[in-house]
This record gives structure tokens, C-alpha cells and sequence, in this order.
């Protein structure tokens, strides 16, 4: 009994800690002696893996601006080292929306990296930012929605999907003539991102005079997609485009293979990103394709560095680091020319200036947009080979020997 | 003179009007577009609204509901097409009001059919698939519920974070109004006798099926009300943010830590893991959920029927000490 008295004097003593701490914990922001940049991540939850890679990227360019000594920063007659907050949005779209209310009101913040997963992230962080009128730095977020809500303090730096979509089939008519699939099939994931995808696909299908035999939904987070693939092998489809989290991608690609189902290109979208997809399905994910930000085999200052130091650390290449780092870059140098932490001046001077970066030179337009190729790879023995765009790519698209002859 | 026991009732009264004043005068001193506070204080207001109507159904009535996340999610979707469609405005009183009556309508026809043929786990099961529907129905509702795009409502139309603050504080309000005076009622008396013995309650005359219905529609009713004012906050209503599971998990977790069945518990509940979320997060980004987990494990441990039974147990010392001081003060101004 007293051994219970003493365990709820601790809980009580916890909870009267955890009050205490709330109201002692206060707003970081020094102006003038930091530039303090926030972000909201997700470090967990379904888009967990490629936040890991984006908070990597952030990290690395803060590391590199703060050891050049900082930005320099007219207004202060002086270079400003840079502090990154970085907060966890745990790949919700309410607590987006919370991380970066409390990026502003908490952490004083008034410029915002970009969080990631579009509707579910990137939307809600740009909507609260506008609101407050904080400077709300933008990618991985469809240029249409972007422009529907007519944001007046955030930018876009993103791929644009008439180029992105079109890709996948030049790609195929790439192929000689009688490898390239006829009948393709397209998978998209229960989401706005695969709602978007899945339109404009059958839509440029029909373009590039491919028939479009089979459009599946998968819902987010499913463990059995058998349905979809025997609808695929009664449709007698022999391409597919799949939009849809590594989890569930490397769940249909084994059950592909267990149902003997072959086709001669496997797109990926998102899915098919990670090493982790390699990983799980080693020799299986050979002549599966990935679309990709960027590629560190691009003749860009800095790219073959930042790959190289991404592999360093995990042993493993990316295809979106780059884009992330990029982001940083553009938004330092915007602020060098801005003069200033204003995040009104930031605005202008990004929509006022060229920017050199691991991605390329970047213009923005007045609407605050700039439009990046997309890339495509094709795994390859455990590394992701560049094979578009076509005048950057070094690697020629293989088609896929069925199953049983691999 | 005032006597003792009047005291105890004024005090109560007294503590209540004092933390209400509070909360309302809060934005006239704290500059509620920069303070986080502000932010705070506006989503505690919703948990403690959804955490009271899930109390009202699975602490009182002892029917465990989890399908809260349906109430708030048909909710924030009635507030969208509605503004979509133009028959309702940014923050239209009207909007507020279809959003909480289809909640409490699909709770009433929902509730017919499993609360009087399901009981205990299989009746929680059976609202779990609630939200479930609901969420493949916004997934395949076609240009009605732009499937998994989900809804885009004009984000220009925000104007202050003072709508949203005093909206949220009010519902709250009516919620606690609401809940008092259920349970001070008859009916609060035969919902905790259905929590105790359903059959002995049904021997005694009382109608369990429609005391039953009345507590899970009032309860979605409020919890419509939380998902309306969402849909202005978010400006965007997609099923994997309205009808996430987040929004029926969190408020039951509020609920069982500052304990269930009592008219406190939601809202100490509410405040306290909160902060805990807040301050985890804050201190411990990486592993905030690990941490978060392992706070809530060792309260449910160490208090497993909640704060409140903590507190109510060692009530007598700590309210004795504090009456007497008050007491001998208010005697001496007299």
C-alpha cells in the first residue's frame, strides 16, 4: 500500500512537472544573431522514409551554409548562421497545420522549408503559413492545387505533371517497337496524389495511343492486392503504372510474382524510390522503374558530392536528396539578395533572381512557380540508372524478362 | 456567516466562472494570430468537446463507441459541400448547425440498428466500421465528395484565429452545459443504470434502446459540430484527415486518463495530454512517440481509472486545506 502511495506521489509529481515545463517553454527566436528556418517532416508515419531523406538533405545544406560562416545578410552588415526546427508532422495533415502553427507562434519562425506528402502535409503547412502571412518555401505539391488557392507568401519549386506523365511513355516508345507494352494497366493509390495521377495518365495513355485495359485503386496501407492482379492477368495486361507507398508496392510486385504476372515495364511511382525497396525484394526489383527527383549523375556543381556523402552515411543512393538540398540553396541565396529575413522581401527576391543549384540553374515565374524535369531510373543490380531525361541519362531502359526466364 | 457546505457548492461554481472568464478574455490580452497559447487552448476546446461525447456514450452510458472519427468526418464533409455549393458561408451559423444534425442523424439510424442487436466489444467493432464506410463512401462519392482529392475550400476567406478560438470554447461550452444537465436529469440517472445493469435498468421501466441512442446521437452531435470547424480551419476535407482514426483515438485516450464516467476527466484528461504531446515533441522530437506511449502506459498503470479517481480519493486532504484558507479569508472580509 505504501509502495502505491509512493508510485501515484511520482505520476502526480510528473504530471506537475509536465504543467511546469509547458509554461516554462518558450519562444527560441533571436533576431539578428540566427536565422531560424522551421520545417515540419514526416519523420514518422506512412511517409516516414522519405522524411528521413528530406531532414538528411536540410540538415546537410545548413551544416555546409553555417561552416561557409553563414548567410550574409545585408540588414545585419553581416553573415547570420542558420538554425533549423525541424518538427515531426507524423504524415498527417492536422498536425502539418499544428507543426507549423506552433513553427510561427512558438518558434517565432518566419520562413518555412517545405514539409513533404502534398495534400497530406505540404497543402496544410502552406494554407497555415498564408494565413500568418509567413514565407512558406514549396515543393512535392501538384502545381494546380498550388494555384487554386492563390498563395501570396509561398513559393513552388516542383515537377510539373504535363511533364512527368508524358514521360513514362516516352520512355516506353523508347523501347524498339516490339518490346514496348500495348496494354497497359494503371494502380494508384486511395489518395489525392493517386487520384490526380490516375486521371492524367489515362488521359495521356490515350495520347500516346496506349490502351488503358485496367484502372485499380489500392487502398493506403493494404496487405493484399491478389484482386488487382488477377483483374491485371484476365485483362491480359502487359505494362503497368503503380502510384503507391514502398510498403504496399513491394506487396504487389511478390504477389505479381506468385501469380506469375509479367510485364514488360513496371513504372513506379514514389514506391519504388527507396533502397528499402530494393532490399526487400533484392533480384525482384531489377527492370522495375522509379520516377526521381534528381540524380547525383547529373553534370551539376554539388550534385556528385551530396550523393556521394548520402551514400557515405547510408550506404544506399537517392533520387531525392538533391531536390531537398536544392530547396535550401535557393532559399539562402534569396535571402543574401533579399538583404533581409523579411519574408515578404524573401518572396520577391525569389521570384526576382536565377539560383544556382545540385538541381540546376532555377527561375521562378511571378506566380512564385518553378517547374524541374522529373527523372526516371530503372533498377539495376541494386542501383537506380538514370534513363531520363534523355540528354542527362547515361543508361539505356531494359524491358523485363517475364518471371520464369529471369 | 457562509456555512461550510456552501461553500464547497460556491467554490465549484465560483472555480468554473473564474477558468470561463479566463479563457474568454485569454485573445483580448494575448495577440491570437502570434500566439501559440491561443493555438493550444483552440484544440484543446475541440478534444474536450469530442472526448465529452464519447464520454457521454461509453463513460455514462457504458456503450464503448469507436466510431467518433465517422461523427467528425461527416461533419467536416456536410460544412464543405455545403460551402462548395454555395447554400452555406465561411463560418455560417447554418453550416455549424446541418453538421451536427447529419452526425446526430447517422448516429440515430446507426445507433437503431447496433445498439440494439450488438453489445460490449462487438457494438465497439461495429462503429469502428462506421468510419470505415463513411471513409470508402468519400473515396468513391465521385465529384460529391472529390474521392480521395477531397474537397479545396477557399483559404483567402480566413480572417482571424479569434473565429476560431471563440467557436471552439463555445461549443465546448454548450457541450459541458449540455452534459451537466443530462446527467443531473433522469436521463443521466438511467444512463449510469444501464452502465451498471442494462437488464435491471430494462426491469426497472427504463427504455435502454432510446436512452442508449439519445447519449450516442447527442455525443455525435457535438463531435459534428468539432468536424465543422475543422473543415474552416484546414480548408481542405480529404478522407485521410477528417476520417482519420487519430480523431476517435486521441479524445478516448483524453477521456480514460483524466477518467471516464466523470463530468472532470475529459477535460483534465485533455489538458494533460496535450501538454504531454506538446512538451514530448518538443523536447524529444525523434522519439516523441515512444515517449508519449510510455507516458500513457505508466498513468494507466499507476491510475487506471484516471486522474479524476486520483483526485477524488485524496480530495478530502487536498480540498480541506484549500476551503479552509478560502473560508478564513471570506469570514474575515465579512
Amino acid at each position: 500500500m505504501k509502495q502505491r502511495s509512493i508510485l501515484y506521489r511520482i505520476t502526480i509529481r510528473c504530471l506537475f512537472i509536465l504543467f511546469i515545463g509547458f509554461l516554462i517553454t518558450g519562444c527560441s527566436k533571436g533576431r539578428g544573431k540566427e536565422i531560424i528556418i522551421g520545417s515540419h517532416l514526416p519523420l514518422s508515419g506512412p511517409g516516414g522514409l522519405v522524411g528521413l531523406e528530406q531532414k538528411w538533405a536540410y540538415d546537410q545544406a545548413v551544416k555546409d551554409i553555417n561552416d561557409a560562416g553563414g548567410i550574409y545578410v545585408k540588414e545585419y552588415d553581416a553573415k547570420v548562421p542558420v538554425r533549423l526546427i525541424a518538427i515531426d508532422d507524423e504524415s498527417d495533415s492536422g498536425k502539418a497545420a499544428a507543426a507549423v502553427e506552433r513553427l510561427i507562434k512558438k518558434d517565432g519562425v518566419e520562413l518555412i522549408l517545405s514539409g513533404s506528402n502534398g495534400a497530406m502535409g505540404v497543402l496544410p503547412g502552406m494554407i497555415t503559413a498564408e494565413k500568418y502571412k509567413v514565407y512558406y518555401h514549396g515543393t512535392l505539391i501538384w502545381l494546380e492545387t498550388f494555384l487554386e488557392h492563390k498563395f501570396k507568401n509561398c513559393s513552388l519549386y516542383n515537377f510539373d505533371m504535363g511533364q512527368v506523365i508524358p514521360m513514362c511513355f516516352e520512355v516506353w516508345n523508347s523501347l524498339p517497337k516490339d518490346q514496348r507494352p500495348k496494354r497497359p494497366a494503371i494502380f494508384v493509390e486511395d489518395s489525392f496524389d493517386g487520384k490526380m495521377m490516375g486521371d492524367a495518365l489515362t488521359m495521356f495513355a490515350k495520347k500516346f495511343k496506349y490502351n488503358v485495359v485496367l484502372h485499380q485503386s489500392m487502398g493506403l496501407g493494404a496487405k493484399d492486392f491478389t484482386t488487382q492482379v488477377i483483374k491485371a492477368k484476365s485483362a491480359n495486361a502487359d505494362g503497368i503504372i503503380c502510384l503507391a507507398n514502398t510498403p504496399e508496392t513491394v506487396t504487389l510486385v511478390r504477389q505479381l510474382k506468385e501469380n506469375d504476372v509479367s510485364f514488360k515495364v513496371f513504372q513506379g511511382f514514389k514506391g519504388t524510390w527507396p533502397t528499402e525497396f530494393y532490399k526487400s525484394l533484392g533480384k525482384d526489383a531489377d527492370y522495375i522503374l522509379c520516377d526521381g527527383f534528381w540524380s547525383e549523375d547529373y553534370p551539376f556543381k554539388g550534385a556528385k558530392e551530396i550523393g556521394q556523402r548520402f551514400f557515405d552515411k547510408y550506404e544506399k543512393h537517392s533520387t531525392s536528396v538533391g531536390l531537398y538540398y536544392a530547396l535550401c540553396q535557393i532559399l539562402f541565396q534569396a535571402i543574401e539578395k533579399a538583404g533581409s529575413t523579411d519574408p515578404v522581401k524573401v518572396r520577391q527576391a525569389i521570384t526576382d533572381n536565377e539560383f544556382n543549384t545540385v538541381n540546376g540553374k532555377v527561375k521562378y515565374d511571378g506566380r512564385g512557380v518553378a517547374l524541374y524535369t522529373s527523372g526516371n531510373f530503372q533498377w539495376m543490380n541494386g542501383k537506380q540508372q538514370n534513363i531520363y531525361p534523355f540528354n542527362l541519362a547515361k543508361y539505356k531502359i531494359k524491358a523485363a524478362p517475364p518471371w520464369k526466364k529471369r | 456567516m457562509l456555512r461550510l457546505n456552501q461553500m464547497k457548492v460556491h467554490t465549484k461554481y465560483i472555480a468554473g466562472l473564474i477558468v470561463v472568464i479566463f479563457f474568454v478574455l485569454c485573445p483580448l490580452f494575448l495577440n491570437s494570430e502570434r500566439s501559440y497559447f491561443i493555438y493550444f487552448l483552440y484544440t484543446t476546446f475541440i478534444y474536450i468537446t469530442i472526448a465529452q461525447g464519447w464520454n457521454l456514450i461509453a463513460g455514462y452510458t457504458g456503450q464503448v463507441s469507436l466510431g467518433q472519427h465517422a461523427f467528425f468526418g461527416l461533419g467536416a464533409y456536410i460544412t464543405a459541400i455545403t460551402w462548395r455549393a454555395g447554400l452555406t458561408g465561411y463560418f455560417d451559423p447554418l453550416a455549424f448547425l446541418l453538421s451536427g444534425t447529419g452526425a446526430l442523424l447517422l448516429a440515430a439510424i446507426v445507433g437503431v440498428v447496433l445498439l440494439s442487436k450488438l453489445r460490449d466489444d462487438y457494438f465497439s467493432l461495429g462503429t469502428l466500421g462506421i468510419g470505415e464506410i463513411l471513409r470508402v463512401a468519400a473515396l468513391n462519392g465521385g465529384s460529391f465528395t472529390e474521392g480521395a482529392a477531397g474537397i479545396s475550400l477557399n483559404s483567402t476567406a480566413y480572417k482571424s484565429m479569434n473565429h476560431y478560438y471563440y467557436t471552439a470554447l463555445f461549443i465546448m461550452l454548450f457541450t459541458l452545459v449540455v452534459i451537466v444537465l443530462l446527467i443531473r436529469s433522469r436521463v443521466g440517472l438511467a444512463l449510469i443504470a444501464i452502465r451498471e445493469d442494462e437488464t435491471a435498468a430494462s426491469a426497472n421501466g427504463i427504455p435502454v434502446l432510446r436512452y442508449k441512442i439519445l447519449a450516442f446521437s447527442i455525443g455525435a452531435f457535438v463531435t459534428g459540430l468539432c468536424g465543422s470547424l475543422n473543415a474552416y480551419y484546414i480548408f481542405h476535407v480529404h478522407p485521410p484527415g477528417v476520417l482519420s482514426l487519430n480523431w476517435v483515438v486521441i479524445p478516448v485516450l483524453m477521456c480514460i486518463l483524466g477518467g471516464a464516467g466523470t463530468f472532470m476527466g475529459p477535460i483534465l484528461g485533455a489538458f494533460v495530454l496535450s501538454i504531454a504531446f506538446e512538451l514530448t515533441s518538443i523536447w524529444m522530437p525523434e522519439i516523441h512517440p515512444i515517449f508519449s506511449g510510455a507516458f500513457i502506459v505508466l498513468v494507466t498503470l499507476f491510475m487506471p481509472s484516471g486522474i479524476m479517481y486520483y483526485i477524488t480519493n485524496h480530495k478530502s486532504m487536498i480540498m480541506r486545506r484549500l476551503r479552509l484558507t478560502v473560508f478564513k479569508w471570506m469570514n474575515q472580509k465579512a
